[in-house]
């Protein structure tokens, strides 16, 4: 490496690479795992801060929402042909924050990712909030959202059915199964640290609650072998969930016939995307929350260096994506794909094509540097733009394409209205409400997997043999230098 | 006490009767939101009334002068629907857009609901007896102090009976005659007309040109009698082979202008010019130096009149020399075979005989001015919105002390007025019209009066004459009917065997042609007036002279030009615009030497730089001071300026118009140059227009003759695939792929029953493997509908775009208008008209697309042509809507069509993100909803609703159903008369109404259906055919002539 001639700092040298096992040097013992972690729990005054402005942003989305369901949904910006808008676009933009955390529960669980210990609960607490947020737009956005329920096969003397052939159908089974595995998932992971919570509360009913909650958790070596078998299989489960579902949402797109969104690339493009996006939300989340807790010898360095890997690849795939969505319009020889490509970079909206453009392909190129990778703040501020410039893609798809479609009278404009603003903020504080609710009840951090890659004080020697010896699925080794 | 031991605990009945009381308040409040209403049928029918069956009432349209025939059909009492009567000799069936919306006057919740008297300044109720003693008394006054004489009686413009009887009437006073106007009427050609042809208006025959030259006459719009000129002018058109090319000359290309194969851009006032030369009393080098035109263009028209006959020109340019103009065209005409051909003095058209000009509205009004009118009665006519505010009518008629109108609605004159006598619509009163000469159009009423309060005031005229004991013995007939059936020729007998047909012949007495204008010299040439551009004003093709403007369907029917409505526009090349850095929608101030107005941009290709025009029709006000109001219509006090929709709308043309008349007493709209100025003000333009280019995407095709006649008859082999590789994208390449041929790939999908369409199979039903896939729906559906194919053609050779279909399918429909200031959401808080429609609104199920070819932006060029294309759903045999639409709200029926059910929808619009014609319209308010804001149809507009469409409600989507109401109502009563549907046995609305018969609807599957041979056409195309939408709409192209000579 060109920085070899120089001295490299020491904390930079290390396991560096995303499957490498982790190391928690400022971690002494399993009591300070309880301290620290369990630490977390008790409610502080900016908590309550916080959560107020969450509920104040509910609040205000909520009546939004009842005006609008009063008023009709020509309240919000819809400017025909632009019949989808703000909503479906904020959906979207929900769905594929939803994937970060199955992603990196489930996925960099099987593939042995060290790094994801000590961000996977957070992470997949957020994909739970943010498909629950996904799940309202589709409601949200309907004419008539009191009649949702139409969507949903249920048995019914007219004996009418949803249509199967609809995207939309196809849309109302993916949330759904995302969200009933991904809560699973979510509070199979949470059972040894619910247990953790029972034993140490004194408050009758919440005790009672956690006892439910952790299904009667013992700690036996039996029940760590279920554990972890059923930890597996669910991650298993969980993982081509993570794929079927943003391919689903993309196929609202893709089976249409309007230029920019009737394209085969949709599919592994909105994974893609989706994963970039969570990645730039779990920043956003975990950076502010290593630092308002004290958790940053917990979420090192060196955890936030290979995410920022991953989201690194991901922007560069996404970017493959968008450039490839330009060549194919190009290469097809359909006119009405070209002109409506040339609109959106060029014409009518340059400004949304180009924050999309800059914040999800040219300013991630920055983590190429080692050094920004491990910077906190230009971090967070990416992670800022990331999830700018994502829900800027999705309303580069949304919005443009059905701007400028086959008929050139009903080409037209969009402009949002306070009625559009206030339910995305509205669903801002939804998320939010959740994920502060849930920071001070559970642990954000897996407390019995932290202690895993601890080595035990007295028997050091003796459990890395254990380990070693067992390769027990789902305990990331203690290694040194990822040599395992 | 015996039963107190049972009392503990809940007895059974109590239970039972708790059970039943809670059920009962949850089922009647928990299960609906919407109101419970009461259905009781008539237990004796009214006579000839059936609940649920039309009648239908022939009768005569009033909305201009031509004098159409309608058919009104009336269910419940009710009128619903205004058609044209296919026995008329004008109209032939057809109705345009204003003679539709004679039921939203009918209807108008503005209208005036009894007769009001001004108190000083404000105005009350009174009873009607009150009302004519006092008029009584005030005419008694008037005969008394002998000045009865000078009394003015301004009359809209009528044919037939009514003006001999109003004479009659006003001598009985001592009254002089009324005068008869027409703000509409061009006096100019009338007199022109006179002195060439000896009648006012000569039949015209288009069918029987080659070639027609209109110098400003747009005789698709308010020229002359527009209905009958439109299907002669299709006619001749369809002729293909042998149809008249058409040159417009005139500085601004009016709707009829684009329908010309030829504009020759003249400047404003030199058509006198060019006319002359073509008829050989000038020079084309001179006519062409003044009209800035080029000179080879005029030797080549000039050449060409030569080789061409039968011309017909026309005249219709309001200049201050237009009687000249006329003159010097019908010396064209004449001298060019015309005479007996195209023009027929022979068949005069009566629709203008008698008609007062505008001279004699002046002299009227300046009598007033002099206070020797002791008495003014204004009835249908809005002079104090009609005359410029130069001439200064207000100041002139509050010089007469009582003045009676009998307006039906709030306009600017009748707020001017001591007494208001509300007069009934045309569609609830008698009367007749001459047509054409020898032919009687009988006006019967089709329903009681909307408001109990108003009176007809033929009716009430014969009251007062019967207060009068010098006119009473003359008028012992208790009604106008009477004394109208009593002059019938046959009586009452024949009479209502005439209303049958709703014509019979018959014929008034010959009205005097009013004397000869005095001579009038104008102060000076157009050319010679103060300001930068000449200002072209003409009256709205939609809105005619302002009498529109309270009419929602017609204010959001866009104008068939510009395609902005809910506003005035001001049309300004680009290239004029660029010099002022003026762009769409900036408001521009243009002042002359009468006024200024303030109204946005529009650019506009069909205009010369050095002109900028304005149409007349909106900017009514008011003296009063308005209150605001919403949709709602509980005692919401009168809606003076012209009723609640022309509020705010528009600027007044008339405010920049110089007064005065021409040589032929008519009021010149083109006499004046402007001044044009930017504000630094700007807002959207309320328009429907997206991009007035086609891209080359082939939605509005044209073929050359040349290349039509060239190509063979028969088959095109080729699929449509091969033809899109061919086309290269380009538009002249992809238009001409197949020399005078259609590929015609999509014949088979069209002619198939659904049974075999391009939801299963493509192939021919005949075909060897029909049968193995049946596609959605078998043969043999037990519907019996699965035979039939719904479609449709639209033959763009005879469109002119007028538009009348448009409004048409508003009125079948129910579909509401939503570009009422107050009907957007309370969000907004915008209360700007159209702001709706800046969204993209409007839910115009079929609405008319204008797209321009040629002419660069920027640089002048008077060589373009205008592309109009109804655009309507398509009803796709393989519909993009139908596979996404979660729950089968919109499916594919037996017959074709492609279905949506508004109770079944849940608003995801999926499909119309999905339709590549963009032909579905969303519910984005409660627009049918009455206790909101947005409702479309105050009381009593929503008597109209047709009872056998739904009105559909918040969050659903909604689209053209080929009017399957019609459908099933033919079908219905084919059945019940136990036979099959006899082809052609009826049409949608918007192919009734059409008056260029341009829409042919029908039974694709069955070829005894005209439609099944239109789709054979050589010009036929479907449009995005590539998309494989398999669509029951066939368009057949344009037809492009182009100049025989030079070129």
């Amino acid at each position: 490496m060109a920085t070899m001639a120089k001295p490299r700092p020491e904390h930079l040298i290390g396991s560096n690479i995303a499957t490498a096992g982790n190391r928690l040097p400022g971690i002494k013992d399993y009591e300070q795992v309880d301290r620290d972690i369990i630490a977390t729990l008790q409610p502080t005054l900016g908590w309550f801060a916080m959560l107020g402005v969450a509920i104040l942003c509910l609040l205000i989305g909520a009546s939004t929402w009842v005006y609008q369901i009063y008023e009709g949904l020509g309240s919000a910006g819809y400017q025909p042909p632009v019949m989808w808008g703000v909503y479906i676009v904020t959906f979207v933009f929900w769905v594929g924050i939803g994937h970060a955390g199955t992603l990196i529960s489930a996925i960099l669980y099987l593939f042995r990712a060290g790094f994801r210990t000590t961000i996977y609960r957070a992470s997949e607490a957020m994909t739970v909030f943010a498909v629950m947020t996904a799940g309202l737009f589709p409601i949200l956005h309907l004419g008539r959202p009191w009649k949702f329920f139409w969507l949903i096969p249920y048995p019914n003397w007219r004996l009418i059915w949803p249509n199967p052939k609809s995207p939309l159908v196809w849309d109302v089974f993916a949330i759904l199964t995302y969200l009933t595995v991904s809560a699973t998932f979510f509070w199979i992971g949470l059972i040894p640290d619910l247990a953790v919570l029972r034993d140490q509360e004194k408050n009758a009913t919440r005790k009672r609650i956690f006892a439910v909650l952790s299904l009667g958790w013992r700690n036996s070596d039996n029940e760590w072998r279920h554990f972890t078998r059923a930890y597996l299989f669910l991650a298993a489960f969980a993982t081509p969930l993570v794929l079927s579902v943003h391919s689903v949402v993309s196929f609202d797109f893709a089976m249409s016939l309007v230029p920019g969104w009737h394209a085969t690339i949709f599919p592994p493009y909105f994974v893609a995307g989706a994963i970039f996006s969570g990645i730039g939300m779990v920043f956003t989340i975990i950076i502010p929350l290593r630092k308002f807790f004290k958790l940053e010898h917990y979420v090192t360095i060196n955890d936030l260096d290979a995410a920022a890997k991953l989201c690194l690849f991901t922007s560069c795939v996404v970017g493959l994506a968008y450039l490839t969505e330009f060549q194919v319009a190009w290469m097809s020889g359909n006119k009405m794909e070209q002109e409506y490509f040339w609109n959106r970079v060029f014409g009518q909206w340059t400004w949304a094509a180009w924050i999309m453009l800059i914040c999800n392909m040219v300013l991630p190129l920055s983590l190429f540097s080692q050094k920004l990778r491990r910077n906190t703040k230009w971090l967070f501020m990416l992670s800022i733009f990331i999830n700018i410039g994502m829900w800027f893609e999705r309303f580069v798809i949304v919005i443009p394409s059905l701007s400028h479609e086959f008929e050139p009278w009903q080409w037209g404009g969009y402009h949002p209205t306070w009625v559009d603003y206030n339910i995305l903020l509205g669903s801002f504080g939804w998320f939010f409400m959740w994920f502060l609710l849930f920071i001070r009840q559970m642990p954000v951090m897996a407390i019995s997997e932290i202690k895993e890659i601890l080595p035990p004080k007295m028997r050091r020697a003796h459990v890395e043999a254990h380990h070693a010896a067992h390769g027990t699925l789902g305990h990331p080794l203690p290694a040194d230098g990822g040599t395992h | 006490m015996s039963n107190d031991t049972e009392s503990k605990g809940v007895k059974r009945r109590d239970f039972l009767k708790v059970l039943g009381t809670a059920g009962a308040a949850v089922t009647t409040v928990g299960c609906s939101s919407e109101k419970v209403g009461k259905l009781i049928p008539y237990l004796v029918h009214p006579d000839q009334t059936v609940s649920g069956v039309s009648t239908f009432y022939t009768s005569t349209c009033r909305e201009c002068s031509a004098s159409c025939g309608i058919i009104a059909e009336t269910r419940d009492g009710r009128t619903t629907k205004l058609e044209g009567n296919p026995e008329h000799p004008l109209n032939k069936g057809a109705l345009c857009a204003r003679g539709q919306s004679a039921l939203q006057g009918l209807y108008n919740p503005d209208r005036l609901r009894g007769p009001m008297l001004k108190e000083n300044g404000a105005w009350k109720a009174i009873p009607w007896d009150a009302a004519l003693t006092l008029v009584s008394q005030k005419l008694g006054e008037a005969k008394s102090r002998g000045s009865a004489a000078n009394a003015v009686f301004l009359n809209q413009h009528e044919t037939g009976t009514f003006p001999s009887f109003l004479d009659a009437w006003l001598a009985g006073f001592g009254m002089r005659p009324h005068l008869s106007v027409d703000f509409e009427a061009d006096s100019a050609v009338i007199e022109a007309n006179r002195r060439s042809y000896g009648v006012s208006w000569p039949k015209l025959s288009f069918s029987d040109a080659k070639l027609i030259i209109s110098f400003g006459a747009d005789f698709l719009e308010t020229w002359g009698l527009s209905v009958p000129q439109q299907l002669d002018f299709a006619d001749a058109r369809a002729k293909i082979e042998g149809a008249p090319r058409f040159v417009y000359i005139g500085p601004r290309r009016s709707l009829t202008g684009l329908n010309a194969d030829q504009w020759i851009a003249c400047k404003p006032g030199s058509e006198l010019a060019i006319a002359n030369a073509l008829a050989g009393k000038g020079s084309l080098a001179d006519a062409a130096a003044q009209s800035g035109v080029a000179v080879a263009t005029l030797t080549r028209l000039q050449q060409e009149l030569a080789s061409a006959k039968p011309v017909l020109a026309l005249a219709g340019s309001s200049t201050s020399d237009a009687l000249d103009l006329a003159l010097a065209v019908a010396s064209i005409n004449q001298a060019n075979g015309a005479v007996g051909t195209t023009i027929r003095p022979a068949e005069p058209l009566t629709a203008f005989d008698g008609a007062a000009r505008f001279s004699d509205v002046v002299a009227a009004v300046e009598r007033m001015r002099a206070g020797q009118v002791p008495i003014a009665f204004v009835r249908g006519v809005n002079p104090a919105y009609n005359i410029p505010a130069s001439g200064r009518f207000a100041d002139a008629f509050a010089k007469v002390p009582f003045k009676v109108s009998f307006s039906m609605y709030p306009d600017e004159t009748t707020e001017l007025c001591d007494l208001i006598l509300p007069d009934l619509h045309s569609l609830e009163s008698w009367g007749d019209a001459e047509a054409a000469k020898g032919v009687m159009s009988l006006q019967q009423p089709a329903m009681d009066p909307v408001f109990a309060g108003t009176r007809a005031t033929a009716d009430v005229l014969i009251q007062l004459a019967q207060k009068d004991p010098a006119s009473a013995a003359k008028y012992a007939q208790k009604d106008y009917r009477t004394w109208l059936i009593g002059r019938f020729p046959g009586g009452m007998s024949a009479f209502t065997a005439a209303l049958q047909k709703g014509v019979a012949a018959g014929s008034t007495a010959a009205r005097t042609s009013p004397a000869a204008p005095d001579a009038f010299k104008w102060p000076a040439p157009i050319a010679q007036t103060q300001g930068e551009y000449f200002l072209v004003t003409y009256h709205s093709p939609v809105l005619g002279d302002g009498r529109g403007a309270n009419k929602p369907w017609l204010l959001e029917l866009p104008d068939p030009v510009t395609k902005v409505l809910w506003s005035s526009w001001v049309e300004i090349h680009p290239e004029t615009a660029n010099a002022h850095g003026i762009e769409r929608g900036d408001i521009v101030e243009v002042k002359t030497a009468s006024g200024t107005v303030k109204v946005p941009a529009y650019l506009y290709l069909g205009i010369r730089p050095d002109t900028i025009a304005l149409a007349i029709g909106q900017g009514h006000t008011s003296v009063a001071k308005l209150s605001e109001h919403g949709g709602k219509n509980d005692k919401v006090p009168t809606q003076w300026g012209y009723g609640r929709y022309a509020r705010n709308l528009g600027v007044r043309a008339h405010d920049l118009l110089l007064s005065g008349t021409n040589a032929a007493g008519a009021l010149a709209l083109t006499t004046t140059k402007a001044s044009l100025t930017k504000t630094a003000d700007h807002d959207t333009l309320v328009s429907t227009e997206g991009s007035a280019r086609q891209h080359g995407r082939g939605i509005s095709q044209a073929i050359p003759l040349a290349t039509l006649l060239a190509g063979a008859k028969g088959g095109d082999a080729r699929t449509a695939a091969e033809v899109k590789v061919e086309g290269k994208g380009s538009e002249a390449a992809h238009e001409a792929h197949v020399p005078g041929e259609a590929s015609h790939a999509f014949l088979p999908g069209l002619r198939s029953p659904v049974a075999a369409d391009a939801q299963g199979q493509l192939g021919a039903p005949t075909s060897a493997d029909h049968g193995k896939d049946k596609g959605m729906y078998a043969p043999t559906h037990w519907s019996g509908m699965a035979s039939r194919r719904w479609a449709m053609t639209v033959d763009l050779a005879r469109c002119t775009g007028c538009s009348a279909c448009v409004t048409a399918c508003y009125a079948e429909n129910n579909i509401p208008t939503v570009g009422a200031s107050w009907q957007n959401a309370t969000v907004y808080a915008v209360a700007k008209p159209g702001f709706n429609i800046t969204r993209g609104r409007e839910m115009n199920w079929l609405r008319l697309e204008r797209y321009f070819e040629g002419a660069d932006e920027g640089q002048f060029t008077e060589d373009f042509e205008a592309r109009f294309v109804p655009m309507l759903c398509q009803h796709c045999g393989n519909a993009p809507c139908e596979p996404v639409c979660p729950v089968y709200a919109t499916y594919h029926a037996p017959d074709g069509l492609n279905v949506q059910v508004y109770n079944r929808c849940v608003g995801t619009r999926y499909c119309s993100n999905n339709c590549p014609y963009k032909v579905r319209y969303f519910n984005w308010f409660g627009y049918g909803e009455e206790d909101r804001k947005q409702y479309a149809f105050p009381e009593p507009l929503d008597w109209q609703l047709n009872p056998d469409v739904t009105v559909r409600g918040k969050g659903v989507m909604e689209k053209c159903t080929m009017c399957v109401q019609r459908i099933r109502e033919a079908e219905t009563r084919a059945r019940s008369e136990g036979r099959e549907l006899v082809p052609d046995e009826f049409t949608v609305a918007c192919a009734q109404a059409c008056p260029s018969r341009a829409i042919t609807f029908g039974d694709a599957a069955d070829p005894k259906w005209t439609v099944s041979s239109l789709v054979d056409d050589r010009r036929a195309y479907h449009v995005f055919e590539e998309l494989n939408t398999y669509t029951a709409v066939v368009y057949l192209k344009k037809v492009i002539h182009a100049s025989p000579v030079g070129a």
